[in-house]
């Protein structure tokens, strides 16, 4: 169902708001709850505003969050795995703000052959944990366009619940590196912090333990 | 100078398996001997804060990655070796030529974060970014030595070890052209 958002894009003057221009979206429940329900053994990267929603769908030992690591850096970490473990696939949820920020990955990605790398962007259009500033783009950056120009072998977006339900599973076997934009409602996730308090699991220990925690348990599988 | 065939000799000794680069002209003799020999998986990177993602990636998967890039690479990659390969604590040889560091050699100039001002970075008869490299090197904390000529491969293997037991990114600048 289409809902209108212009009323939450901060940072756009009202004198160009297309107050008729109707976007669709999914919730972050609709993108994370069927891409956790098909999950098996893939490494699961998440960075930003979908590290602790993501951690309320899975608690999984290869499970990582890129936080308090460093801001458009979870895409190419996550191609370093895929690199090192050929033989399991590693899915890449990117933030859109974070992907601007180190656009040539995709075209590293691509140069280096990762066919077990599947890159979701989460395209809500701003830096919400930062306080919902809209993107450069929001709204009109194609990021499936620029992957697929860069070479990946599948490059689609999703603005539609059922669509992206019925497309999933093909997405995770198809021959990668694949791109997956989803357009994502905006929500108001806080900044992240690791802390014993922390509600995420994966949050309570330091970046550095976390790496060591999944090296771990990479390698004993 | 130091022949790229010492450095690759060592590489492998060591048991590398990829090495991250954006290639400068120092280190052309190097990743055309890597090529060539296809031991070593050669990743090419845009830009050399991809390098430090990449590589603690590997490392976490469980393989022995290597970094080569040029000392302006080090200064662009700030954030990305701060939050990743550092604030990860992943054991990671640095190699990273040297450029400028023949002029700054010559006028016996020691740099420290105190003596770097505006008229040092622009003098004509230096290069800036020889001037940043070891106090940027000192600020993040890594730890380096120099690869001058051939005689020096063993650094290489003893910043590796260093690597391993400090459990963090350590560097060999190697201030000539590998041959
Ligand atoms: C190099 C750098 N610049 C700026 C910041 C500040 N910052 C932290 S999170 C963030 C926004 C992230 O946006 P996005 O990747 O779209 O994720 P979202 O918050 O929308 O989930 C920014 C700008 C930073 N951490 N690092
Ligand atoms: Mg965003």
């Amino acid at each position: 169902m289409p809902r209108d958002k212009s009323f939450w894009v901060p940072g756009i003057p009202s004198s160009s708001k297309r107050s008729h221009q109707e976007v669709t979206f999914l919730t972050k429940r609709e993108l994370l709850e069927p891409l956790a329900r098909l999950r098996t053994d893939q490494v699961v990267i998440t960075t930003m505003g979908i590290v602790r929603p993501w951690a309320r769908f899975s608690n999984h030992p290869l499970d990582f969050a890129s936080a308090d690591s460093a801001m458009g850096h979870a895409a190419d970490f996550a191609l370093g795995l895929a690199l090192a473990q050929p033989q399991r696939r590693v899915i890449c949820l990117n933030g859109d703000g974070s992907m601007l920020m180190t656009l040539g990955t995709l075209v590293t990605i691509v140069n280096a052959g990762a066919r077990n790398l599947i890159l979701f962007v989460v395209q809500n259009d701003s830096y919400e944990i930062t306080g919902n500033q809209p993107i450069p783009g929001a709204r009109s950056v194609d990021f499936s366009g620029l992957a697929k120009s860069a070479g990946f072998r599948r490059a689609e977006t999703f603005d539609d619940r059922q669509e992206y339900e019925r497309t999933l599973p093909e997405i995770l076997h198809h021959p990668g590196p694949v791109f997956v934009t989803v357009k994502v409602e905006p929500g108001d996730e806080e900044p992240l912090s690791r802390r014993p308090e922390e509600s995420a699991l994966y949050l309570r220990c330091s970046l550095a333990e976390s790496a060591r925690g999944l090296r771990r348990a990479l390698g004993e599988r | 100078m130091a022949q790229a065939r010492l450095i690759l000799d060592e590489l492998k000794k060591l048991g590398v398996t990829h090495v991250l680069t954006v290639p400068d002209n120092s280190s052309k003799a190097l990743l055309n001997l890597l090529w060539a020999d296809g031991g070593i998986q050669v990743v090419l990177v845009t830009r050399e804060g991809e390098a430090f993602a990449i590589a603690a990636g590997l490392w976490t998967g469980g393989k022995v990655p290597v970094v080569l890039i040029q000392n302006t690479g080090l200064l662009e990659t700030g954030d990305a070796l701060r939050g990743t390969a550092m604030r990860m604590r992943v054991p990671l040889l640095c190699l990273i030529t040297y450029r400028g560091y023949a002029k700054l050699a010559v006028r016996g100039l020691k740099v420290t974060p105190e003596t770097v001002d505006a008229e040092l970075l622009s003098k004509a008869g230096l290069d800036s970014v020889a001037v940043l490299t070891e106090p940027t090197l000192k600020a993040w904390g890594v730890p380096y030595d120099f690869l001058h000529a051939d005689a020096d491969v063993l650094r290489i293997a003893e910043a590796f070890r260093k690597a391993q037991n400090l459990e963090q990114p350590v560097a060999v600048l190697i201030t000539r052209d590998t041959t």
